[in-house]
């Protein structure tokens, strides 16, 4: 990943000069709402839902049409709230000057780091995020100074998400069982794996 | 330039997000330790000789011994390690005896004695290069019987993983297995917690020429004055939820769920109760010595004390026992007790030590507080204070009873967990 990184850094230093009339630097700041349906826990009845989203991808031109660069952002799910960190590509199609049609991807993964972990005696609750994938597509409408843009993207993301709720042994000094499902220490423990697909919808700037 | 594909590239795109589902996945896994039972024919298990094996790396000791320069280490339902204990700075795995389904022993004159589920085995140690099996005293742990079928019945702890339907639908809920009080794991970690040389939460015991075995509700009486010859004696009912024993002097302290119960063993043949006291629970460990016991209760064990203190209780009448006074502590669990130096183990917290010849006092005689020492169980042994705790069995040097210098570690390929 490092390497990956320092690489496009020197790429980005070596175009840097080469796309002169054209800014090297590409940001792009959306805010939207995830769409998906669920299946409510008890009653098994699908439900609709819309979350907040908000996604900021930072990229470098590596060619007329393509950026490439990372993306973050927030992601506000009814369970737990996601910060989605990955690698992203922008790639153009257009006249410049006039409004271009956007193809982008996102893959990385997602952070549970606003999630609480919480931790008894009895046992500990935590989340760990998954892998993160997300296509889209949109526009990208210059302003008439051309400096900024403003984009509209539809998307398809898809975000894993695990849930762990674990009880300790009560018995002490606990006995050991070799075993890779069950963590040292612990007695039972639940797995909840989350698969969020959505359809998002998102305007912003670009600049 | 010129991009040639980009127009395909995006009418994919358009494509997919069109057959995509928008529809969440949830799954849930539950895993969760159990016992299975398991169904044995004792005369299959006494038709199997037990041969001596070479040492094997301890995986999940139960409990220690000491027996003059040897340690014999508990591997729970598998056998014992014997260990040459000569230089505790070094102490070097010798044998392994595999005994199914032990989780006890005791040591008398060059002979050991060990569980071998219902029945009762003596082994001549005096020679480590040739053990041998000098006498099986067979059908004296009956508890372990199926009525019906003449089988006995145990229970093998194990991992088992679930997508089911009862537990799926709350990811939040508590949830219980199975009352770990009754597993087998319960013996084991009560075969575990050795406090003191003979083990405070033993099961097994000598005591003036007899061997006392307690299991759930019964202590089993067996003379032991010709070490090679165990005789069964008698069982006594002693009631429900038995779990350790800890003999001083001629008295025998019992630990049971409801409290301590404190036997006159003066006569060694029939021990008759003297008192109970009724505010100690198992989980609890305790040490004694001429007028006092040492009790550490802790929260975060299944016993729910919620408090974390270290109790003495006056048995100078060991009629009328007392308690005199509490101190707060971090998370106690072990105890050992050597002359007037009381080390406990403070679970995550370290290893303390304290002076304790004035009992009124002890908060104020603290020696040691070792926080990076985390511990669980302690034995005072006559060579080394033996440490039980995440690095495995470790030796310390306790001469100077206020400065711990530590010796060696016996690696375990499943060290205790300290939460």
């Amino acid at each position: 990943m490092k390497v990956k990184l320092f690489s496009l850094c020197i790429y980005f230093l070596a175009v840097s000069t080469s796309y002169g009339q054209q800014k090297t630097y590409y940001n792009q700041t959306e805010f939207g709402v995830m769409f998906g349906r669920s299946e409510n826990q008890w009653s098994g009845e699908t439900e609709e839902r819309s979350n907040f989203t908000m996604l900021t991808f930072h990229g470098a031109r590596i060619a007329k049409h393509h950026v490439v660069g990372f993306s973050f952002g927030f992601d506000n799910y009814e369970t737990v709230q996601i910060i989605p960190i990955a690698l992203g590509w922008r790639g153009f199609l257009g006249a410049d000057g006039k409004a271009q049609l956007v193809g982008g991807f996102d893959l990385g993964g997602g952070s549970t780091i606003l999630a609480d972990e919480e931790k008894s005696e009895w046992g500990r609750n935590w989340w760990e995020g998954g892998i993160m994938a997300s296509p889209s597509i949109g526009v990208y409408i210059p302003a008439t100074n051309g400096n900024t843009a403003l984009t509209i993207s539809v998307a398809y993301k898809r975000q894993q998400l695990f849930q762990f709720n674990g009880t300790y042994d009560r018995i002490d000094p606990s006995v050991q069982l070799a075993s890779a499902s069950l963590p040292p220490g612990f007695n039972s423990l639940t797995e909840t794996k989350y698969l969020f697909q959505s359809l998002v919808l998102r305007a912003g700037l670009s600049f | 330039m010129k991009t040639p594909g980009l127009p395909s590239l995006l009418w994919i795109f358009v494509l997919a997000l069109a057959s995509l589902s928008c529809q969440d996945e949830v799954t849930t896994t539950h895993t969760f330790r159990t016992m299975v039972p398991v169904y044995l024919e004792m005369s299959d298990i006494r038709a199997r000789t037990i041969s001596i094996e070479p040492a094997k790396e301890l995986d999940n000791p139960g409990k220690i011994y000491i027996y003059g320069d040897y340690l014999l280490i508990n591997e729970p339902t598998k056998g014992i390690h014997i260990l040459d204990n000569r230089n505790p700075s070094n102490p070097i795995n010798k044998n392994f005896i595999p005994i199914e389904g032990n989780v006890d022993l005791a040591v008398n004159d060059n002979i050991l004695y060990a569980d071998n589920y219902v029945d009762l085995l003596a082994f001549d140690i005096s020679n480590l290069n040739n053990i041998r099996l000098v006498k099986r005293v067979e059908d004296v742990f009956t508890h372990m019987y199926r009525h019906d079928t003449g089988q006995i019945i145990t229970y093998k702890d194990s991992v088992l993983t679930t997508e089911n339907a009862y537990w799926g639908g709350c990811p939040n809920c508590m949830f219980y297995t199975m009352d770990a009080s009754r597993s087998f794991t319960a013996n084991y970690a009560a075969a575990a917690q050795s406090y003191g040389t003979g083990g405070s939460m033993a099961r097994f015991t000598l005591s003036s020429g007899h061997l006392y075995a307690v299991d759930e509700s019964t202590m089993r009486v067996f003379d032991v004055k010709t070490p090679a010859d165990p005789k069964f004696l008698k069982p006594i009912d002693l009631g429900w939820g038995i779990e350790t024993i800890f003999p001083f002097q001629d008295k025998l302290f019992i630990g049971s769920n409801r409290g301590m119960h404190i036997y006159d063993a003066s006569t060694p043949t029939s021990p008759t109760r003297m008192a109970v006291y009724e505010h100690v629970v198992a989980c609890d460990p305790v040490v004694v010595n001429e007028d006092f016991a040492f009790v550490t209760l802790r929260s975060g064990n299944f016993c729910v004390n919620n408090v974390n203190q270290l109790q003495i209780i006056n048995i100078e009448d060991p009629y009328k026992p007392y308690m005199m006074k509490s101190y707060p502590m971090l998370n106690p669990h072990g105890l050992g007790l050597a002359g007037d130096n009381l080390y406990i183990a403070e679970g995550s917290h370290g290893l303390k030590s304290f002076k304790v010849s004035d009992v009124m006092a002890i908060d104020q005689n603290q020696m040691e507080f070792l926080q990076s020492m985390k511990s669980v169980d302690l034995i005072p042994g006559p060579k080394s204070l033996i440490v039980i705790g995440p690095d495995g069995v470790c030796q310390f040097d306790y001469s100077t009873p206020s400065k711990l210098v530590k010796l060696s570690c016996i690696d375990v390929k499943n060290p205790i967990v300290v939460k």
